[in-house]
């Protein structure tokens, strides 16, 4: 067979996967790009061009900056826990957990993230109801009056409880995909480390964390870009309440897509969402690429 | 990690979205006045066959058998037609209408709320004018309450048929009241601010409140900006194109909120669910929950409420203040409705499919089904009702006016800045003139966009 054909054929095979990539990824990111150089809303007769007022109106738009940062915010709580808690919780489970106990307690961790976003949301605002939520009757119990709070009705306490929730749903996901990283690492690197002396924290340092990279590379690119695309949590728990305190930008491009009638500029805020998801990616995939380390 | 898959339905609305818009060639161009129903007659047609889509925000498991039944009854009657119903949920139809409107596929027949939400369609050239045949003077028109039809008037011509009443009432626990002392139904405001202080002494919380998503507040506000800003002030405010929210009664309306908030409610409101806060009232915690008549059946013994509450609750409208500049006979509410769409080919079929969903009988149907009152004269009787629903319905018909829904009635930005400031007065954190600076801004913001 010659080398043109087999070029072609390779190509026949990729082509239907090409062509819904371009279709129904590349195609709307491209023309959401177009869209938000346009003035128009579902109802406009006739959508005007406005060039990059869009733009400028979410630069001086403060309830644009407060979704940023809360979606900032997601990021790094995410990255703390869900990349480096995770990564020590799964180091534990294969350390120092017996083989039968092991099994039970993954399935523990990983039981809140089958569970729908929808039942998470509904059963934490429950847990963070005021009057009869459980997390005020713990504080009560024991003696912390001054602490409880109207959890998702107060400004400054609304988008902390929402992470936190999100965090809870996360954590045990993560940890058993760190955990099938950990398994993959040849026995004879730890057996090596402890001849040479090395005790847990050293060799989890030294042996551990290196040769995860990947999965942590992997964990993070989703973890950083899964808070700047976080949508549901918001939705379901505050609707980017109370006075817009929990918005992000996910729920912010929503309520001026739907609800204002402004796409021109939800569709810039899209753009806004897709550059830096993207540029998160990008560094993460070079980095990552420096730091590869073989076996 | 599981953010990634969580969002999925999030990107793929917003993709599926993009996709549906990009295929308008131009983004979200009507195509007002190209045949369709505003160049055909309206009239019942000679032969009723074809198909009839419709789209409707009643996905709600306890009101969408009625629309079910009913669709297929009027298909029994005219085997050549077909109704394709889709039910969807109250939130998703706001996304679901839009995305159908921009990617101009409009069902033949869809749901509105009345006021700005329904104009919207209006002046895209997407609701059927169907004064000729739903005016007042029509026979068809003449079945309905007035004020019901009224809503759905835009500069005089009528766009939507109304299927529903609903208006907002003051429950009350009556044995409540009597444990407080309180011998019956305040007559305003002041009062009803003291008859709290007695309740919570009493042990009560006065008044059930969640607002969870900041809607419930936003009813209150609609009835207090009614109460205090002269109607003539409150229309002029209420259209995108004049709105100004300068009126010192609208910084009144606030500030009574307020007062409300913290003498009969509690400033942990917001993070309470609105169906949360009705459980308080009607397992006798709460002495009284301001709700609409739509969800009286919750209230009843048949809705599954406590027979202690069941057998022991009225309603009153919420008082008005003493000596206010509005109206003081103005009752929150509206009813919601079904408008036609203007590039419908078979309009005059969709006509036929809502005159059959209104006559007398089915209205009868919707009050004895789901408990909701109809806008058809005479449909609410002793046989398909319960006696509160009945007074609900005879008040109604008392009514001044309708003061419709304060986040459907006006623009939708200046309805988010109303929702916006007023969860921060009930948490504390903003005052009755940063609630109005921020409603000024966008009421400027509406009318530069109206032109």
């Amino acid at each position: 067979m010659s080398t043109t054909l087999m070029r072609w054929r390779s190509l026949a095979w990729v082509l239907p996967a090409l062509v819904l990539l371009l279709v129904f990824v590349y195609y709307p990111i491209v023309d959401n790009l177009r869209l938000s150089l346009f003035s128009w809303n579902a109802f406009s007769v006739a959508p005007t061009f406005v060039g990059l007022d869009n733009y400028r109106t979410a630069f001086h738009d403060p309830i644009f900056w407060t979704a940023l940062w809360n979606n900032t915010v997601f990021a790094v709580v995410s990255l703390v826990f869900q990349v480096g808690f995770s990564l020590v919780l799964a180091a534990l489970l294969e350390e120092f957990v017996h083989q039968r106990l092991r099994g039970i307690l993954r399935t523990i961790y990983f039981i809140p993230a089958v569970i729908s976003i929808t039942v998470a949301g509904i059963l934490f605002s429950f847990l963070y109801n005021p009057e009869i939520g459980l997390v005020n009757r713990l504080l009560g119990a024991v003696g912390l009056e001054s602490w409880q709070h109207s959890w998702l009705g107060e400004p400054s306490t609304a988008m902390g409880s929402i992470i936190a929730m999100s965090q809870w749903q996360s954590i045990g996901y993560t940890a058993i995909l760190f955990v099938v990283g950990i398994q993959r690492i040849p026995k004879e690197f730890h057996e090596a480390a402890k001849v040479d002396g090395a005790g847990p924290i050293r060799r989890f340092f030294s042996v551990t964390v290196p040769m995860v990279r990947e999965m942590t590379t992997l964990i993070i690119i989703l973890t950083v870009s899964g808070a700047f695309l976080v949508f549901n949590e918001v939705m379901v728990m505050t609707a980017g309440g109370p006075s817009d305190s929990s918005q992000v930008l996910g729920t912010w491009l929503y309520r001026n897509a739907f609800l204002n009638d402004d796409m021109g500029y939800a569709s810039a805020i899209a753009t806004v969402i897709f550059v830096i998801t993207l540029a998160i990616g990008a560094v993460q995939i070079v980095v990552s690429r420096r730091r590869r380390i073989q076996w | 990690m599981k953010h990634t898959m969580r969002s999925a339905s999030f990107a793929v609305l917003a993709t599926a979205t993009a996709v549906a818009l990009a295929a308008c060639g131009a983004p979200g161009t009507a195509n007002p006045g190209a045949g369709g129903a505003s160049s055909q007659s309206l009239s019942a047609p000679a032969e009723k066959s074809g198909t009839i889509t419709m789209v409707t925000k009643f996905a709600d498991p306890k009101y969408a058998p009625y629309f079910e039944s009913v669709t297929k009854a009027y298909e029994q009657a005219n085997p050549k037609v077909t109704i394709k119903l889709e039910q969807v949920g109250d939130q998703p139809y706001k996304d679901k209408i839009r995305v159908l409107s921009a990617s101009k596929q409009l069902p033949d027949i869809y749901f509105s709320w009345a006021g700005d939400f329904a104009n919207k369609f209006v002046r895209a050239g997407l609701a059927a004018d169907l004064t000729s045949v739903i005016g007042p003077d029509t026979e068809w028109g003449k079945t309905f309450s007035p004020a019901a039809l009224k809503a759905f008037e835009t500069k005089g011509k009528n766009f939507g048929v109304p299927i529903d009443l609903d208006a907002k009432y003051l429950a009350y626990n009556k044995s409540a009241f009597t444990k407080a002392g309180i011998s019956g139904a305040p007559a305003s405001l002041e009062e009803l601010i003291g008859d709290c202080d007695k309740l919570r002494t009493a042990g009560y919380t006065p008044i059930a409140f969640g607002n969870q998503y900041g809607w419930p507040a936003i009813h209150y506000i609609t009835q207090l900006n009614a109460y205090n800003v002269p109607p003539d002030t409150l229309a002029k405010d209420y259209d995108p194109a004049t709105g100004a929210f300068t009126d010192p009664g609208y910084t009144k309306a606030v500030d009574q909120f307020k007062d409300i908030v913290t003498h009969c409610s509690s400033k942990d409101a917001n993070g309470v669910s609105h169906e949360a806060g009705q459980a308080n009232f009607l397992n006798g915690k709460a002495a009284m929950h301001y709700l609409e008549s739509v969800e009286f059946q919750a209230l009843t013994a048949k809705g599954g409420a406590p027979k202690q509450l069941a057998d022991n609750w009225d309603f009153m409208r919420l008082p008005a203040p003493q000596g206010a500049a509005g109206d003081a006979g103005a009752l929150t509410g509206a009813p919601d409705g079904f408008m036609v769409n203007a590039q419908s080919k078979n309009a005059a079929l969709a006509v036929d499919v809502l005159k059959f969903m209104t006559t007398q009988q089915n209205a009868a149907k919707l009050t004895a089904d789901i408990g909701w009152l109809s806008p058809v004269q005479g449909s609410a009787t002793s046989a398909n009702s319960f006696p509160q629903l009945q007074s609900a319905l005879a008040d109604i018909s008392k009514a001044n006016q309708f003061a419709i829904w304060l986040d459907t009635v006006t623009n939708a930005e200046v309805a988010n800045a109303y929702l916006s400031g007023i969860e921060g007065v009930i948490s504390g954190s903003k005052t009755s003139k940063d609630v109005m600076t921020g409603v000024q801004e966008a009421a400027a913001k509406a009318k530069k966009q109206a032109g």
